[in-house]
């Protein structure tokens, strides 16, 4: 029973940090949110695993049915093609702005993992008796990679939606899914929820307004030297 | 050090008074904010009418306090504990915040009513009601739970208040804001949640028994110290600050850097003290980012070419004041007097600078609003038609500036007693150096505004009071010098 | 009733200054009279006050706390200054009278410049009154620094190039002046932290620094009372000064110096250091320097104003030997004050009445001139101590110096008096030589027979104590007359030998000319200097201004690290973050 219930969450594990990663690297955003929606699902399974149906529950109507439409908003899929957004983010980052946020994620890895560690001694002897610490760990990580490194204010969004479930999934391995653990994710979610309906808001009449450029967060020289 | 934020010593049971006084403070600016989101105000007197109720509430709790020393609050619901304090410091940045609020709230119709109508402007009022309340809410709670919903409410209220205006730049500059808030705030869950899988609970009081130092501690700290320095702007996290400000509304504004920064830092501070009580480095790092601030945003706010961003940049170097007293204040072999000294040199430069600031933005706003021009250039000559706005810009800048006897001055002296004290001799000279880019940054925008060579001629005449709501927040920064007793007594009656 | 007095001395002046400006403003200038009756009476209070009696006031809201007195000193002081004030008002009527007649035509020129004197004519007689009364530091002052520059529209009246040459010579040795008084003043004041003019005299009796105060004050009160080497303006403002204003600078004002010597140095005072009995000594030979030099010089003058100038610069010199004294022999100076006294009394009257005999001999009334010669010559020969006042004065001085066996100084002093007979002699002469009849207003020779009257009988009326003025015995009257006729004889043989050999005339104002030289060359060289400077600033400026363009140049380059600051600030944040944890972990681990 045990390992049957290690073997789903290993599972769940992977799937989130796959699903996870398509959504942070894929350049085709129609495609990463829609990697979106199958992370939001994984997320409200991985709850029901941890049991906490409450946060679940949660999960599957903030994050899966409030939140996600943000995104698809913020794309323009319910509104006439001309104003959809670019379907790809073509925008190619300085190498060396990649090396150092890759440095910077992995430093991140190894700074929570760290202190998991700490938290857990016993890890050391299992690491997989917590797959879905390790999820958060490096969807963490990779989450706030990707956060520095994309410009494409989409993308950012998706990263900080990644990153928050990568805090819950934390938070909720570290304390358990005690009242104030759940309250605590709660907030989060509601505040994630709220986050990304003012962002989707934003970028839409962002791209209303400036067009294309707008969406990478900047309007060339003119914004930088104010 | 935890003391001092009322987090142990004597308990108190409230007065009934105090009950309501603490839900009308807490919840009232809410609900007025909604009832003016239905019937937008026009004139000043409802907004001053709603003002009186929550600032009489206020009143009532600093009676109480003053008695009780510490008052303390605590409700469970289903094993979520809920804690709140009222102690000198966090009274009097209570009474700052409703004060500043009414300020801002008393502004905003005159604003509203000689600014083109917009879309969105009655959606100002919830909003700033908000931030109130999350501000108000984040002086008082003392569990990391609450402190979360109020930085929380606060950060999306302050980034949807400075979208309202709609352009395209605050659109952009605000839309960075959420993200690097949001990200900010995950940071510090992320801390909360070490802690919480930790120690297994989130009050201040609580941690502050057990807390012990360790590696969870550290990390924890670190992550909560770089989400709060980005959401306070600390440097070099700051670069989000300036043009935020540039096209937001003045009320937003004068709110957001009087306020709202502070608020991030309040908490950097209260966790860091007991986190990382008596450490050497971590907050000699911030010092040292403080130096680099105080330096930085002076430089920025001389080469400014705008007036919102001359004053904006000023508030980096003025949060570089605070945070150069880190390490007099947290690190270790501080005399107990230089602590005592700085302590009341932070909280005093904190409360000069954001009326300071406010009364500046407000005067900024005023000048912008009657000429229609943002640059300093285009701000050229309007010494003889706004000679009122200059006023209050000059005055609140004596307070930047810290000359005697302004707050900014008693605040300075007492900072460089206790670095003098404690040998900090890289500070003094920080401090020094930041009072002179201060003067050349004011200095540059007077000789452009006392300049005569383009006369205009089209200017919009202000409404009544806009400017005198502007000119006693710079007076109040100008006499809290004076008067800087009354803050101290209440900084030490109500921590002792 | 005497404080009463003491208001209307230092105030009615001041009223009657006010009085004028409200005429002025009233009046058309046709119709308008610039020495109404008001105006002459300006010193009337003041000679009242001066024979009301002793009397001391203490003000403690004036300045710092004010003490005024009138004692056996500045009574008779008072007096002949008051007196003579009372007549060169009276004469100045006279004297401007055509010249008020051009104005009321419409000269606007003649307007201005007589509204002027009208003006601060009482200014300065306030101030003199004030110095001569206080006895503080700050009344003092405040009475010089008044009396001191509104005096210089006195000078100035006349407006010719000689008159501003005159006022320019004498602002500048004022301006030079105060600032050494205030100087000594206020180290003085400083020394023993009193504000009295007594603690003037006691620092500078006691004081380490003592002898260095009594020089700065020697020589600020000096330029007023014309000591050797800055006299030079006395000579240079006289003869272009209109004659009233001469009789009260050259009767009264100069003698404001004197007593402010008496007043701040410790005259007479025992046991004074080796230094100060020094400085006396300097002081003596200074003076007697004066005494014969100004004698020797003044008699190749042509102006007969400018010979009177001399004359006066000789008998302050003699003064300033006697006021020596009292620090070089300081017993015998309570017998010497009264003399003092009464030789600077009666100085004053004679030279009042001397410069308004100049203008008697440019429009002589239409009496026998034999009589107006006479007339003309009486304050001459008392001046030389001959005859009446200036006999008895002369006398005074001398038997106190006899009685004290100081034989030297008074043979000194009587080879002085040939001196002082040959200026006179050759004031009369270049009078005779410059005359011209044109009658002359009744004001104008009422005042200056009355001054003449005054002067020969000054022992008589001046408020002196008891005793101090008496007829000398018959046996020492050729000792006292002999300089007469022996400086009468000397002149008569010069005029015999320059007759044949004809010698250039010295200009008036002697070292002033070298004075002026160095001064011009210094302020060329000064002018030179600041040029360079001038040079050597822009240079500077030029090359700060070339710093600061690449500064801020780099400056504003550096702003753009804003904008990467911005495009990174996530990543910064993160760095930090593990920067936080590293340090903390580092420093815990260690």
């Amino acid at each position: 029973m045990i390992a049957s219930v290690d073997l789903i969450e290993v599972v769940l594990a992977l799937c989130l940090v796959t699903a996870a990663l398509f959504c942070l690297f894929d350049r085709h955003l129609l495609r990463a949110c829609s990697f979106f929606v199958a992370f939001t699902l994984c997320m409200a399974l991985a709850w029901l695993t941890l049991a906490a149906p409450w946060l679940a529950l949660m999960e599957g109507i903030i994050g899966a049915l409030l939140t996600t439409p943000c995104f698809f908003y913020a794309l323009g899929v319910f509104t006439p093609a001309s104003e959809k957004l670019p379907s790809h983010d073509h925008f190619k980052e300085p190498l060396s702005r990649g090396v150092m946020r890759t440095l910077l994620a992995l430093a991140w890895c190894l700074m929570v993992g760290a202190v998991v560690r700490f938290i857990f001694p016993a890890m050391v002897y299992s690491p997989t008796e917590h797959p879905l610490l390790l999820a958060g760990v490096v969807m963490v990580a990779a989450a706030m990679g990707a956060f520095a490194w994309h410009r494409h204010l989409v993308r950012r969004l998706l990263a900080f939606n990644v990153l928050g479930s990568g805090v819950f999934l934390l938070l909720a391995g570290l304390a358990g899914t005690d009242p104030q653990g759940q309250a605590l994710i709660t907030t989060a979610l509601v505040v994630a929820w709220l986050g990304s309906l003012l962002g989707a808001l934003v970028i839409r009449r962002l791209y209303r307004l400036e067009g294309e450029n707008a969406l990478l967060g900047s309007r060339g020289l003119k914004e930088t030297r104010q | 050090m935890n003391w001092r934020f009322g987090l142990t010593g004597s308990t108190f049971d409230p007065l009934m008074t105090s009950h309501w006084a603490l839900a009308a403070a807490l919840l009232l600016p809410l609900v007025f904010g909604a009832l003016a989101a239905i019937f937008p105000p026009r004139r000043m007197w409802p907004v001053a009418l709603a003002c009186a109720v929550i600032l009489t509430a206020g009143i009532f709790l600093l009676i109480d306090t003053r008695q009780a020393g510490v008052l303390r609050w605590q409700w469970e619901f289903s094993g979520i504990g809920v804690a709140l304090r009222l102690n000198g410091v966090s009274m009097l940045l209570l009474l700052l915040t409703q004060w500043l609020g009414a300020a801002a709230a008393l502004y905003t119709p005159g604003l509203l009513r000689i600014s083109d109508p917009e879309r969105f402007a009655r959606w100002l009022w919830p909003l700033m009601g908000a931030v109130i309340s999350a501000l108000s809410l984040a002086w008082v709670a003392t569990d990391l739970l609450t402190l979360y919903i109020a930085l929380e409410t606060m950060g999306l209220a302050a980034v949807a208040m400075l979208l309202l205006s709609g352009q395209a730049d605050a659109l952009l500059a605000g839309m960075r804001y959420l993200l690097l808030t949001l990200v900010g705030s995950l940071a510090y869950l992320l801390g909360v949640a070490l802690i919480l899988g930790y120690w297994g609970r989130l009050d201040l009081a609580g941690l502050a028994e057990v807390v012990e130092p360790g590696p969870v501690a550290w990390v924890a700290a670190a992550l909560m110290g770089a989400g709060l320095a980005l959401k306070a702007a600390l440097f070099p996290l700051h670069a989000w600050l300036s043009p935020v400000h540039s096209s937001a509304w003045t009320p937003v504004s004068a709110l957001h850097a009087g306020l709202v920064v502070k608020a991030s830092l309040f908490v950097l501070l209260e966790l860091w003290s007991i986190l990382l009580f008596e450490t050497f480095w971590a907050p000699r790092v911030i010092a040292w980012m403080g130096m680099l601030a105080v330096v930085w945003g002076g430089l920025i706010a001389w080469r400014a070419e705008s007036l919102k961003t001359l004053v904006a940049s000023s508030t980096v170097a003025q949060l570089g004041y605070l945070m150069v007293v880190f390490p007099l204040l947290l690190g270790p072999d501080i005399s107990p007097l230089a602590r005592a000294l700085a302590w009341d040199g932070f909280w005093l430069q904190l409360m000069g600078h954001a009326l300071a600031k406010a009364a500046m933005f407000m005067a900024a706003g005023n000048l912008i609003l009657a000429t229609g021009e943002k640059t300093l250039e285009g701000l050229a000559g309007t010494s003889r038609r706004l000679p009122l706005s200059l006023l209050v810009f000059g005055v609140a800048s004596v307070t930047l500036m810290g000359l005697p006897p302004s707050a900014g001055f008693t605040a300075k002296w007492l900072l460089l007693q206790s670095m003098v004290i404690s040998g900090q001799w890289w500070a003094v000279a920080a401090l020094l150096v930041g009072t002179l880019l201060t003067a050349a940054y004011i200095f540059r925008f007077f000789r452009y505004s006392f300049m005569e060579t383009a006369p205009r001629h089209r200017y919009q005449p202000l409404a009544p009071g806009m400017d005198v709501i502007a000119l006693g927040l710079a007076l109040a920064a100008f006499a809290l010098g004076l008067l800087a007793h009354f803050p101290l007594d209440l900084l030490h009656g109500g921590s002792a | 009733m005497t404080t009463l007095l003491l208001i209307l001395a230092l105030g009615w002046p001041l009223c009657v200054a006010a009085l004028g400006i409200w005429q002025a403003y009233r009046t058309p200038v046709a119709r308008r009279r610039y020495f109404t009756g008001w105006w002459l009476s300006a010193a009337w209070p003041a000679l009242l006050l001066a024979y009301a009696g002793e009397a001391q006031w203490a003000m403690d809201a004036w300045m710092l706390g004010s003490q005024w007195s009138l004692d056996a000193l500045s009574r008779p002081w008072l007096a002949f200054t008051a007196l003579l004030w009372s007549f060169a008002a009276v004469h100045a009527r006279g004297y401007f009278a055509k010249e008020q007649a051009r104005a009321q035509t419409g000269d606007s020129a003649a307007e201005r410049r007589l509204l002027r004197l009208a003006l601060l004519w009482p200014v300065t007689l306030s101030g003199n009154v004030l110095l001569i009364i206080a006895q503080d530091i700050a009344s003092f002052y405040l009475g010089f620094a008044v009396m001191t520059f509104a005096a210089y529209a006195l000078v100035v009246h006349n407006g010719t190039a000689d008159a501003k040459l005159g006022a320019r010579a004498y602002l500048i040795l004022a301006v030079l002046g105060e600032g050494m008084i205030l100087g000594g003043l206020l180290w003085a004041a400083g020394d023993t932290q009193s504000v009295m003019l007594e603690g003037v005299r006691e620092a500078v009796a006691t004081s380490d620094y003592g002898v260095a105060m009594a020089a700065l004050l020697w020589l600020g009160l000096g330029v007023k009372a014309g000591v050797i080497g800055l006299h030079v303006w006395l000579p240079l403002a006289h003869p272009a000064a209109p004659a009233p204003a001469s009789a009260v600078l050259s009767g009264a004002m100069i003698k404001a110096g004197l007593l402010g010597w008496i007043y701040v140095l410790p005259l007479g005072e025992a046991s004074l250091s080796p230094a100060l009995t020094q400085l006396g000594n300097i002081m003596l030979i200074a003076g007697l320097a004066a005494a014969f030099g100004a004698a020797l010089y003044g008699v190749w003058q042509h102006h007969p104003k400018a010979v009177l100038a001399y004359s006066s610069i000789s008998q302050m010199g003699m003064l300033t030997a006697m006021v020596a004294m009292g620090l070089a022999a300081p017993e015998v100076w309570p017998l010497l004050l009264p003399g003092v006294v009464l030789f600077a009394a009666h100085h004053a009257l004679a030279k009042g009445a001397l410069f308004m005999g100049t203008s008697i001999s440019e429009h002589m009334p239409r009496w026998s001139p034999v009589v107006i010669w006479m007339l003309l010559a009486l304050p001459a020969l008392s001046l030389t101590g001959a005859f009446a006042g200036g006999l008895i004065s002369k006398w005074s001085v001398k038997s106190a110096l006899y009685e004290m066996h100081h034989e030297t100084l008074i043979s000194l002093l009587t080879w002085a008096a040939v001196g002082t007979s040959a200026l006179v002699s050759v004031s009369l002469w270049r009078q005779w030589q410059q005359r011209s009849a044109g009658g002359s207003h009744p004001g104008q020779w009422g005042a200056w027979l009355a001054a003449l009257v005054a002067a020969l009988i000054t022992p008589l009326w001046l408020p002196l104590p008891e005793g101090s003025a008496v007829v000398p015995p018959l046996k020492e009257w050729t000792s006292l007359m002999w300089p007469l006729p022996a400086g009468v004889l000397v002149v008569a043989f010069g005029l015999l030998v320059t007759r044949y050999g004809r010698l250039a005339t010295p200009p008036a104002g002697d070292l002033w000319w070298p004075y002026a030289w160095l001064g011009q060359h210094v302020l060329k060289g000064v002018r030179r200097a600041g040029h360079g400077f001038a040079a050597l600033k822009a240079r500077c400026v030029d090359i700060a201004l070339a710093i600061e363009t690449r500064a801020m140049k780099s400056v504003t380059q550096l702003t753009a690290m804003e904008g990467w600051m911005r495009h990174h600030t996530s990543g910064l944040m993160m760095a930090l973050a593990v920067m936080l944890a590293l340090l903390l972990l580092w420093e815990g681990a260690s």
